[in-house]
């Protein structure tokens, strides 16, 4: 079974209507689609067709204002990821469905039952991005007024994670040996567990991107797949090894676990026309619209700032909503060299969350992903397509095959639920 | 006169998703106009069935692809911000045909499961799941109907004076906005009740549902009536809806469906002409009290 499936896996990281920002303006975008049930279909269809391993959507918990205005030129990032991807299981059988949920603003009962559900629609394709919560306005819309500090948010996200997988063993016929300690300790006062129907995998993959000590011990201790950031084939090995190290060290297998870089990329037949392509969706976000991406990145409105002045530093640090100190390190290079507003804000925007960016052909495409696993510096990629739909179909329609040539990337799915496909030939 | 019935599967039961599926496909054959995701008592109350209904809804939507499909869940247990965003989401890609039923029948499991802070004096209840519904709808409420432009050549998405903070504060839940979701196409997704479950709420509901007597009390007033019948009553039910008693029927009992299928052939579905339920039921579409008037 595990050679079958290929030592490359790959997951659909989507946003409604892709990376870039200015994505949604691209002519073959359909950015009205992303609230219309057949959008989902369709491509839910698509990447099962091209046999990923599973379709994830990230998830944030704050509006996307910052100091109250709203964005109006950056579109909606993603619908709830539960119902999108209930919407998915409805016309797939195999490919897996992964929600981003925060630990920090749930709680177990709630979690475990939203997952349950989702594992028994789609008979045991469910998975779970494990997340805490960054942004500092989220605590607001939960009647709290700041984000707790970071370790004690992944001392809560492991005390959470024990206590849904004690409901879920509980429902499963199977308690857990600690599901006393899991209910009932520093976080958590649970006296019952609820009732869910059983699904072929008892409970979802776990998934986490830590990159912090904290965060990585996390992963480390629980994940079965992990996203990061990688540029370079360098930081993806170097962040591989930490992590098998850490797991090691934990008692765990590191064989165990799929460590999945993010990639964003822009295709074309030529390497001319997919520069061509990328220069365009950088273009599309005009001057106002990566002052507003911006704005959300640190929590203050820029549109309100002449766009030709450099940033204000003291004035911006001393209202903005992110901590004063990340964003004074953040914006303090662009006001070193002089620049504008407006240059920085664009400079900004064309490297979205510093993911690697993958622009040329589906050949050299293949060649790269190829590459890395070669180098043991990942064992799959996280795919966040340019922009939506049209990057994702060029993917499927020419990449995929190539893999699947290579005999990278499995050509028939080996098993129904989402645990399975993550079997691989790994080379730990 | 409109007919609902409702839907839940049983823990224990090796066979569930394919039940489950089959008698969504026959209620759908049918044509049930009401389909409510819960778990119906012997006693004839609802409670919050074992599939979690907020994430079943979008899934079994696609079969029930006509009626209204309401996700029965907790009140006092859930969080304002998630539901406001899970059913902003349900509603789109339903075409605005989704309904919620909070309901505080049923809350013991939760209350065990959630912990001790969930824990209410039984007269605090209603007041909570007011506050529940009240913090929701101001969440819908933080952006205004209009709000999403989406056009490509201008770049114009959405128009940023027609979103904005709410900072709902209530006696339980507290809430700043805005929701990271447009406001659902019916405004509102329709708020269903069981008046045997909550009496005595401080906000009507769009649909309610009872007994002749729970019918006929204030509760009702307002709302699109549906008469909980079963095999026995269902007859009297029939001449109560004629007599203008209410505007239709709940079935319930263990052969629920076979009822809802008898009821269909005597009562053909009326057409009905709206973009979503909200209008084809003839209720209003809900006001907006955070919406700013711009000046033309
Ligand atoms: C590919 C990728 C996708 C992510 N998606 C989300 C997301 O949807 N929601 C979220 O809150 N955080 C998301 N994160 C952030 C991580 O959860 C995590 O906070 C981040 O990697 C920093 O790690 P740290 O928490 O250990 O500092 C994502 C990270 C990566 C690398």
């Amino acid at each position: 079974m595990s050679r079958e499936n290929g030592r490359l896996h790959l997951w659909a990281f989507l946003q409604g209507i892709g990376f870039f920002p200015g994505g949604w303006r691209v002519e073959k975008a359909t950015p009205d689609a992303v609230f219309q049930r057949a959008y989902y279909e369709r491509i839910a269809r698509m990447v099962e067709d091209a046999r990923f391993d599973a379709i994830v959507f990230g998830d944030q918990l704050q509006g996307r204002d910052a100091a109250g205005r709203t964005p109006g030129r950056l579109a909606i990032p993603t619908l709830d990821p539960f119902t999108l991807l209930a919407v998915m299981a409805g016309v797939t059988s195999r490919v897996g469905l992964v929600a981003t949920v925060s630990t920090t603003y749930n709680e177990p009962a709630e979690v475990a039952a939203k997952f349950a559900a989702l594992n028994f629609i789609s008979e045991g394709r469910a998975g779970w991005n494990i997340v805490t919560t960054v942004h500092p306005n989220s605590p607001w819309n939960f009647g709290e007024p700041e984000l707790l500090e970071k370790s004690a948010r992944y001392a809560r996200a492991q005390a959470f994670v024990d206590a849904a997988d004690a409901f879920w063993r509980q429902a499963a016929g199977h308690p857990a040996a600690n599901a006393a300690d899991a209910l009932r300790n520093q976080w958590f006062d649970i006296a019952g567990t609820l009732d869910f129907p059983t699904s072929p995998q008892y409970r979802p993959v776990l998934v986490q991107a830590g990159q912090s000590p904290d965060g990585r011990n996390f992963a480390a201790q629980s994940a079965e797949a992990i996203f990061c950031p990688a540029p370079t084939i360098d930081a993806g090995r170097a962040y591989r090894d930490d992590i098998h190290e850490r797991a090691r060290a934990l008692g765990r297998d590191p064989s165990k676990m799929l460590i999945m870089p993010g990639l964003a990329f822009i295709l074309a037949d030529t390497e001319e026309e997919a520069q061509r392509k990328h220069r365009h969706v950088l273009e599309l976000a005009d001057d106002q619209l990566c002052i507003e991406y911006l704005s959300e990145s640190i929590g203050y409105d820029l549109t309100r700032l002449p766009a030709n002045q450099p940033f204000p530093l003291d004035e911006i640090c001393a209202a903005c909503e992110f901590p004063a100190e990340d964003v004074r390190r953040m914006l303090t290079p662009a006001v070193e060299a002089g620049l504008s507003i407006a240059d920085a804000c664009r400079d900004y925007a064309r490297k979205p969350r510093g993911h690697a960016i993958f622009v040329g052909t589906p050949e050299q495409m293949a060649d790269r992903m190829e590459t890395w696993i070669d180098a043991g510096a990942c064992d799959g990629f996280t795919l966040q397509p340019g922009y939506m739909p049209s990057e994702l179909e060029l993917f499927c329609a020419h990449v995929a095959p190539l893999l699947q040539q290579r005999g990278l990337l499995r050509r028939e799915y080996q098993g129904p639920t989402l645990r399975d496909h993550l079997l691989g030939e790994f080379r730990a | 006169m409109y007919l609902s019935i409702s839907i839940d599967v049983s823990p224990r039961d090796g066979a569930a998703f394919a039940r489950l599926g089959q008698q969504a496909d026959r209620i759908e054959q049918a044509g049930a106009d009401f389909v409510l995701l819960a778990h119906e008592t012997g006693a004839g109350t609802l409670e919050p069935g074992r599939l979690e209904a907020v994430v079943t809804l979008p899934w079994i939507a696609r079969r029930l692809a006509t009626p209204v499909v309401v996700a029965a869940l907790p009140a006092v247990h859930s969080v304002p911000f998630h539901i406001a965003r899970a059913l902003s989401a349900a509603d789109f890609l339903t075409s605005g045909r989704a309904g919620w039923l909070p309901l505080l029948h049923g809350g013991a499991r939760f209350d065990a499961a959630y912990g001790d802070a969930y824990h209410l004096p039984p007269g605090d209840r209603v007041a909570k799941h007011d506050d529940f519904i009240r913090a929701t709808r101001a969440l819908w409420d933080s952006w205004d109907q209009d709000a999403l432009i989406l056009n490509k050549d201008s770049g114009a998405y959405l128009d940023s004076a027609k979103v904005r903070r709410v900072d709902y504060r209530g006696p339980f839940f507290a809430t700043m906005g805005p929701l990271n979701a447009a406001r659902p196409p019916q405004g509102h997704p329709l708020l269903v009740r069981d008046l045997d479950d909550v009496a005595g709420s401080t906000i009507p509901a769009d649909v309610v549902l009872g007994g002749a007597d729970r019918l006929a009390g204030v509760d009702a007033r307002g709302a699109v009536r549906l008469l909980k019948v079963t095999a026995a009553t269902v007859e009297q039910g029939e001449a109560l809806v004629r007599a203008g008693k209410a505007e239709g029927l709940h079935v319930a009992g263990p052969d629920a469906i076979d009822q809802l299928e008898a009821l269909r052939r005597h009562y053909t579905r009326q057409p009905a002409t709206g973009a979503t339920a909200r209008a084809r039921l003839g209720l209003a579409a809900p006001a907006n009290p955070y919406s700013k008037k711009v000046p033309a």
